[in-house]
């Protein structure tokens, strides 16, 4: 029988028993995969969701009539509050509640003329700080406790909002969030409390995303933004109380420049600073060296060689700022020597070795091209050892005449010494031969 | 007890009792199948669910036409294939001395001498690769073309990699068998 015989006949329809684990792990998977998928015979996220919307549709209708009635002239600040209002409960576990409520307890959605007609009513002006608007529910089901349902927020943008009123048995004038700031600087780091101490749980939306079921909690915004943040408060699995603020987190600029030229050669150059900082307004540049300068893009001139550390504060207008140092901005200047290795002298006599890239553009002296350097000793020897030239300015090189005569065509040896202008000291060496016409 | 047909219909109702019951009725066969495609029994478990899964999930398109162990064997086989993509790491990794091994002695083997188990072993210590082709050439009985279309591979590969799996095989049996056969003279 061949291997693939054997094979087919023993292992084609074997049985194995599976880990009973692995049943049970299935169907976990199955149901939590069933959950998320869409089917009408079952209840799964999509029901839950209908469900939720449903409930808060409601919940806002009710909300809104009992406004109406309260002060028939609505304007549309109340409209904002009631859209800020329908943002929160699309959260998880506020519709948790809802769903908890009406089954337990239908008349909080789907009894709302009970409630309605049997709700106390009276108004108040509210804190001027903030505007809100206060409403108490339930209070013939569930007497004893704390019933308010009340939201409060700061609209800074609306005026119109700023005509509080509190209705019901409300005991709690002051602020439900109590936050060390309401606007900052990303990142931005704030600390919620609540001065309640009357509940069950809480739980804290940040409008980011973000949750907490902590009394009292620290909460970083990283992103710019107007941020709605929330607190209910729970008692007895009950909503209780919900309140919510708005933080305002400014952009923080950003500090950013380049240098220009890129390897520059104090204290020659002058050095300018490019400007790509981002969302400021005001710039403050520390040159390194005391001074410094309030432009936008600066230009400066170093009186000497020396590493500066150049700093760059970008503020906003929202007093956020950014700053950026380069540390030894001037470290990767560029500093060189480097010799020819032929030269041709003018044939017409001994120059005296005096050059520039203009007056040497035919190559009759011997000289390097070189940036920074300080101190400098340069030495030509012939082949039998003799010297026939010596300088120690850098801007003098050998006009290829010795002692008035041209020297012979041929190799000679040069031996080059000294310092940049950066304290880095250099020794070279090299041939180089001279030509004839 | 359930009709197939019966299973099929709570399956498409996702009727948990019914699942259970398609569970409790196939798992080991294709627990079996899984196994020829897996390393160790831990892997051919996570195939199994996964085909599960597919299987509860597209019950509803199963025709009805053909037989539905043959639909179930094809859900398994393909999730197992599935599979071997998902986690193919050394593609062209190919030990060097199962590469030289040569198809020589026995070319025969006594069916009764070697329990299932032993060949789930041997089957279960192949490379991947070697594994996958072996399986669905000699025993699901796709043609080279087929595999080389599944796998993405080359024909050429299909049919060289079967030869080389079938030498390692081989091999892999006959130290089986003169272990076997030293026990029973020894014993």
């Amino acid at each position: 029988m061949s291997v693939r015989e054997l094979f087919r006949r023993k292992l084609d329809g074997a049985e194995i028993i599976p880990d009973p684990v692995v049943s049970a792990k299935l169907m976990r998977t199955l149901a939590r995969r069933e959950f998320v998928r869409f089917n009408p015979a079952r209840f799964n996220v999509y029901y839950l969701g209908g469900l939720l919307v449903a409930a808060i549709t409601s919940g806002i209708m009710l909300f809104s009539e009992k406004e109406n009635s309260l002060q028939p002239d609505s304007q549309s600040g109340l409209e904002t509050k009631e859209n800020i209002i329908i943002v929160e409960p699309f959260e998880l576990p506020e519709g948790k509640a809802v769903l908890k409520d009406s089954g337990d307890k239908p008349d909080v959605v789907k009894e709302p003329d009970i409630k309605k007609n049997k709700s106390q009513k009276n108004t108040k002006t509210g804190n001027e700080a903030e505007s809100k608007s206060v409403q108490s529910d339930r209070n013939p089901i569930n007497p004893s406790g704390i019933n308010e349902t009340f939201s409060k927020k700061a609209l800074v943008s609306d005026p119109s909002a700023n005509t509080g009123k509190l209705m019901g048995r409300n005991l709690i004038g002051e602020t439900l969030i109590e936050t060390s700031a309401l606007s900052g600087c990303v990142p931005l780091k704030l600390h919620f409390s609540t001065s309640i101490s009357s509940f069950d749980s809480c739980y804290w939306t940040f409008g980011d995303g973000g949750f907490s079921n902590k009394k009292s909690t620290d909460w970083i915004f990283d992103l710019e933004g107007e941020y709605n943040v929330g607190l209910k408060l729970y008692s007895g699995g009950e909503l209780k109380a919900s309140s919510s603020k708005v933080i305002i987190v400014h952009p923080r600029p950003q500090a950013r420049f380049e240098i220009t030229p890129e390897k520059p050669v104090l204290p020659d150059d002058e050095i300018r600073f490019l400007n790509y900082s981002a969302n400021g307004m005001k710039y403050k540049w520390s040159f390194g060296d005391g001074t410094y300068s309030d432009l936008f893009e600066p230009m400066h001139r170093y009186a000497r060689y020396s590493n500066y550390n150049v700093k760059l504060v970008v503020s906003s207008d929202f007093g956020c700022s950014d700053s950026l140092i380069v540390m030894n901005a001037f470290s990767g200047s560029e500093y060189f020597i480097s010799f020819p290795n032929a030269f041709i002298p003018n044939p017409d006599g001994p120059s005296g070795g005096f050059y520039s890239s203009k007056s040497d553009e035919s190559g009759q002296v011997f000289h390097p091209a070189s940036s920074g350097v300080t101190d400098y000793q340069l030495r030509i020897f012939s082949k039998l050892g003799i010297l026939v030239f010596e300088s120690s300015d850098v801007n003098i090189g050998w006009d290829g005449y010795f002692k008035g005569q041209m020297a012979n065509p041929g190799v000679y040896i040069w031996k080059v010494r000294g310092n940049f202008r950066n304290g880095e000291s250099f020794v070279k060496m090299g041939d180089v031969t001279l030509l004839r016409h | 007890m359930m009709s197939d047909q019966q299973i099929i219909e709570g399956c498409a109702r996702h009727d948990r009792k019914a699942q259970q019951v398609l569970y409790d009725q196939y798992s080991r066969f294709l627990l079996g199948i899984c196994l020829r495609y897996a390393s160790d029994k831990a892997e051919a478990e996570d195939i199994l669910q996964e085909s599960f899964l597919k299987i509860f999930f597209n019950i509803k398109d199963f025709s009805g036409t053909g037989s539905f162990i043959g639909w179930l064997r094809k859900v398994a086989v393909n999730t197992a294939i599935t599979h071997y993509h998902k986690n193919l790491k050394y593609r062209y990794h190919v030990e060097i001395e199962e590469y030289v091994s040569v198809e020589t002695g026995v070319t025969s083997f006594e069916e009764d001498f070697f329990n299932s188990e032993e060949l789930f072993k041997v089957m279960n210590e192949l490379p991947p690769g070697y594994r996958m082709v072996f399986n669905l050439y000699a025993v699901e009985g796709y043609k080279h073309k087929e595999i080389a279309e599944i796998l993405g591979i080359d024909t050429n590969t299909s049919k060289s990699q079967y030869s080389r799996a079938k030498a390692v095989i081989r091999d892999k049996l006959e130290k089986l068998g003169k272990l076997k056969s030293s026990y029973t003279e020894n014993g």
